[in-house]
């Protein structure tokens, strides 16, 4: 009884150290020598690795690599913030960035991590499979010598003989079904085999877990495309906004529908303290799952998503599109249509965006324009105190010359290169829809016609999702079993004590019982036992 | 649907009282250690070596169940004195377990308050939650009073079920901080939703994150007292200077204290894994993917990576006691930089806080 030897003072941890056994226990093997060689080495490492403290090591080490992933922008979440901190501190950004700090959780030195800590569990869980498939049918071992050294004993006395006390006692235990194995005189038992089962589970789960993660990384794809209402586009590359492909995605496996932004509606709270917070996103749309399908309706919502073949379809932003009509120099409309601008606060949604007039004559023409939903003047200034549009305004810079779109890197359709470019002297007059603005020199004449709404929509696809439900599930039922179930045993030994009396030496030990509480459980069976064989305690102890 | 100002005005009453009732609970906690012993002539001095001893190893409760001879042989007199009380029936009886009845006139008065404190707190909530049609924990000051709700049933029945009557101090002075601070900093107006939150994932994901936070904060003053009882222990051990020694002996054993931790974060942590899985599932409903490094999120799990190395800490040679119970406290300094720090300074998905 190797168990038996390990306890000490403190009872529930020392078996708790007993359990331990099964992994490689500390002390660590003392460290190799010359004559180890390479396997020795290899031995030597593998050990170290799976040791539970390498792997509390790597646990901390996974817990402190993620820190920086939520201090710093991360390139996958906010690339717009990434921008923002290069141009903030040039520096340094530059050397955050080539120790992979703001994309953190694909960095190399992230993933060695994990992998290393998957590995340790690996290297240890495996083993311990094999061995509670093997002692999935072993019995209890034979009851000690001297019952009444185990950490918890009683000694009770009884009139009935010997074989009758240990069949009433082997009898309580059945009912509780413990598992037997009887011998001349005693009786052991055991009983918990499932919370190594579901210790194995919930560790097992884990790595399930790393496989439907990896499996989503490889064969799904995440992408987004923003809707102005009244217009449509099919999910093809060349009409998304973004497009995140996995590994393993060609541009021909994404699924060929098509949406149409039918009406979006926003609705919010507008009076009292609340004023201006949201109540209700609603986005109307229309979709046929490929081309030729019938059409058909759905409301899209926040926490509402849409499924089409297994893709989903999510509304995460929405915001307004002023549309604008543009005279050119030469009479002619060069342009006419809503133009999103994204909103730079959330409490009035004053909204920010630029027109790009390429195809004006004599100059090109460009605006950079601020789109007040309600607004309001607050001592010479415009602000926007509301987020529907009770009082929208258009106010705007405009400039004429050379946008530079023909040269130079790909312009984003949300900021203005000034460089090519002359401010025109114009009077900061705010428009109203329906409002113009002449411009000096005959360069042409601007119409604020109205605005539109827009929603931005992200499109996923990933494999991985029901996987990963599954493995997280089994990791919670792993946890709960491996948590409130107790691993323990209990033996009995009768023997012919004093005058025509019996002796029972009842004798209990938790292997896995780090929550405590065996002693109580011990109480109560032996106490059953007694009664069981109408006996009375003469001693007993408990650690 | 609208807010029902009158029930929020009625909420914001009751936790009011709940907050007047803790102080009061506080005071008589603290009451008990200055002049407890003063003041209770009867059955309380054998109560306290009880305590004692039960603490080493549940010797008291072991003493119960298995009738009076079977009483544990290191058993001090009082546990034996109880354990004959309950005798003669040779059944299982609570009687000799510390019972209310041996505690002093203080500690009664304090559980007492608690008691009529958390039935208001519950009301409060319950009520906040009328008010606004939907579970009352939607923004970060509701939050907080569900959490300390939750702390102070589990508390409670940490109390009733085992009985260590002079941790009351230690559990509701930080409680009666909170509310208070929760009342004065953070208080927000009951309002509707925002569109996000609009799901009932809310009612799912955030339950879940409740119970474990309030239950996480009962493990956390456990680990403190541990570490201060501990040390204790060990200074007498060592033959060291020791102050406040009464304190102490009142208290039950490092032991017993790390093993109250222990049971309250094993409570804690699956419930703290099904609110992660839940809010997965939410975040897939919402945004479109079930994991994304959002702040929150990150915190959430390393939160979490933190609590579970404490679970396999706690047995590993050499890293039991005291390391686990810093790992413990460390784990709870993430959930509260989770809760603090990520949703009033760092901008993510989550910062639904109410705050600007």
């Amino acid at each position: 009884m190797t168990e038996t030897s390990r306890m000490t003072e403190t009872g529930a941890a020392a078996a708790e150290a007993g359990q331990q056994a099964a992994a490689p226990p500390e002390p660590t093997p003392p460290p190799p020598g010359p004559a180890y060689g390479v396997l020795g080495w290899l031995r030597w490492g593998w050990r170290q690795l799976t040791s539970m403290r390498t792997a509390l090591i790597l646990l901390f080490l996974l817990a402190v690599a993620s820190v920086p992933g939520s201090l710093l922008p991360q390139q996958g979440i906010d690339p717009a913030a990434v921008q923002q901190y290069y141009a903030s501190h040039p520096g340094l950004a530059p050397w955050l960035a080539r120790l992979s700090l703001f994309n953190v959780f694909a960095a190399p030195w992230f993933a060695a991590i994990y992998l290393l800590l998957f590995l340790s569990l690996a290297g240890c869980v495996v083993p311990r499979a094999y061995r509670l498939a093997r002692s999935a049918r072993a019995l209890p071992p034979p009851a000690p010598r001297n019952v009444a050294r185990m950490p918890q004993s009683v000694r009770h006395q009884t009139g009935q003989d010997a074989a009758a006390a240990l069949a009433a006692a082997t009898a309580v235990l059945r009912r509780r079904k413990f598992r037997l194995r009887t011998g001349d005189g005693w009786v052991s038992a055991e009983k918990g085999y499932r919370r190594e089962l579901g210790n194995l589970l919930f560790h097992l789960a884990l790595l399930g877990l790393l496989g439907a993660v990896a499996l989503g990384g490889l064969f799904g794809y995440k992408a987004n495309r923003l809707l102005v209402s009244g217009t449509s586009f099919a999910n093809t590359v060349t009409a998304l906004d973004e497009f995140h492909p996995g590994r393993l995605v060609s541009s021909a496996d994404l699924q060929p529908f098509t949406i149409t932004l039918n009406r979006f509606a926003a609705s919010y709270v507008r009076s009292g303290q609340l004023r201006g917070q949201p109540t209700s996103f609603n986005a109307y749309l229309s979709y046929s799952a490929q081309p030729g399908a019938a059409n058909q309706r759905y409301d899209l919502r926040v926490n509402h998503p849409l499924n089409v073949d297994g893709v989903k379809v999510y509304l995460i932003g929405h915001g307004y599109a002023p549309v604008f009509k543009v005279t050119d120099g030469t009479g002619k409309v060069v342009y006419d249509q809503p133009v999103p601008f994204i909103a730079v606060n959330t409490s009035g949604l004053t909204s920010e965006g630029v027109v790009k007039v390429p195809d004006a004559k004599p100059d090109q023409l460009g605006f950079a324009g601020v789109f007040l939903p309600t607004a309001v003047d607050t001592g010479g200034t415009l602000e926007s105190v509301f987020p529907a549009p009770l009082n929208p305004r258009v106010s705007l810079i405009s400039y004429k010359g050379n946008l530079g779109m023909n040269s130079g890197p790909s312009q984003s359709v949300y900021a203005l290169n000034t460089a090519g470019l002359t401010e025109l002297p114009v009077a900061p007059r705010p428009l109203a829809p329906g409002q113009s603005i002449k411009l000096p020199g005959g360069a042409g004449t601007l119409t604020f016609t109205g605005y539109r709404q827009w929603a931005s929509l992200a499109i996923t696809y990933d494999p991985g999702q029901l996987p990963a439900l599954i493995a997280g599930l089994a990791a919670l039922a792993g946890l709960l079993l491996s948590f409130f179930i107790r691993r323990r045993r209990m033996f009995v030994r009768a023997y012919p004590g004093p005058g025509d009396r019996t002796v029972v030496d009842v004798g209990g030990l938790a292997r896995s019982d780090p929550a405590g509480g065996f002693d109580e459980e011990f109480s109560r069976l032996a106490e059953e036992f007694r009664v069981a064989y109408a006996g009375e305690t003469s001693e007993g102890k408990t650690d | 649907m609208a807010v029902n100002q009158g029930l929020s005005h009625l909420s914001d009453h009751f936790l009011m009282i709940t907050l007047v009732l803790y102080f009061l609970a506080v005071l008589a906690f603290a009451a008990d250690f200055a002049f407890g012993k003063r003041s209770s002539a009867e059955p309380a001095e054998a109560a306290v070596p009880e305590l004692v001893t039960a603490g080493a190893a549940g010797a008291g409760t072991a003493g119960a169940t298995a009738g009076p001879a079977a009483g544990p042989a290191q058993a001090s007199a009082a546990d034996l004195g109880g354990a004959k009380a309950s005798g003669g029936t040779g059944r299982p009886a609570a009687a000799s377990r510390p019972s209310l009845r041996d505690a002093s006139l203080w500690v009664r008065a304090g559980l007492g308050l608690t008691v009529l404190g958390v039935i208001a707190h519950i009301a409060g909530v319950v009520i906040r939650g009328l008010a606004v049609h939907r579970v009352p924990w939607g923004d970060m000051y509701e939050f907080v009073i569900a959490v300390t709700c939750v702390a102070v049933l589990f508390f409670l029945g940490l109390m009733f079920r085992y009985r260590p009557y002079r941790l009351g101090l230690f559990f509701m002075a930080p409680i009666v901080i909170i509310i208070g601070l929760a009342q004065t900093v953070i208080y927000t107006p009951a309002g509707p939703l925002v569109p996000a939150l609009n799901s009932y994932w809310l009612a799912i994901h955030v339950t879940a994150i409740t119970l474990a936070t309030g239950t996480y904060v009962v493990a956390a003053v456990l680990a403190v007292v541990y570490l201060f009882a501990d040390r204790h222990t060990r200074r007498v051990a060592a033959g060291l200077p020791v102050r406040n020694g009464e304190v102490f002996r009142l208290l039950p054993s490092p032991e017993r204290l790390d093993q109250f931790a222990y049971r309250t974060v094993v409570f804690a942590f699956p419930l703290w894994t099904f609110g992660i899985m839940a809010g997965a599932i939410w975040a897939d409903e919402a945004w479109g993917r079930y994991w994304g490094w959002d702040p929150t999120e990150t915190w959430a799990f390393i939160t979490w990576v933190v609590y579970a190395c404490f679970l396999h800490a706690r047995v590993t040679a050499g890293w039991r006691g005291r390391r686990a119970a810093y790992i413990q406290l460390v784990g709870f300094g993430c959930l509260l930089f989770n809760l603090l720090g990520v949703s009033l300074f760092i901008t993510g998905l989550h910062s639904y806080a109410g705050l600007s």
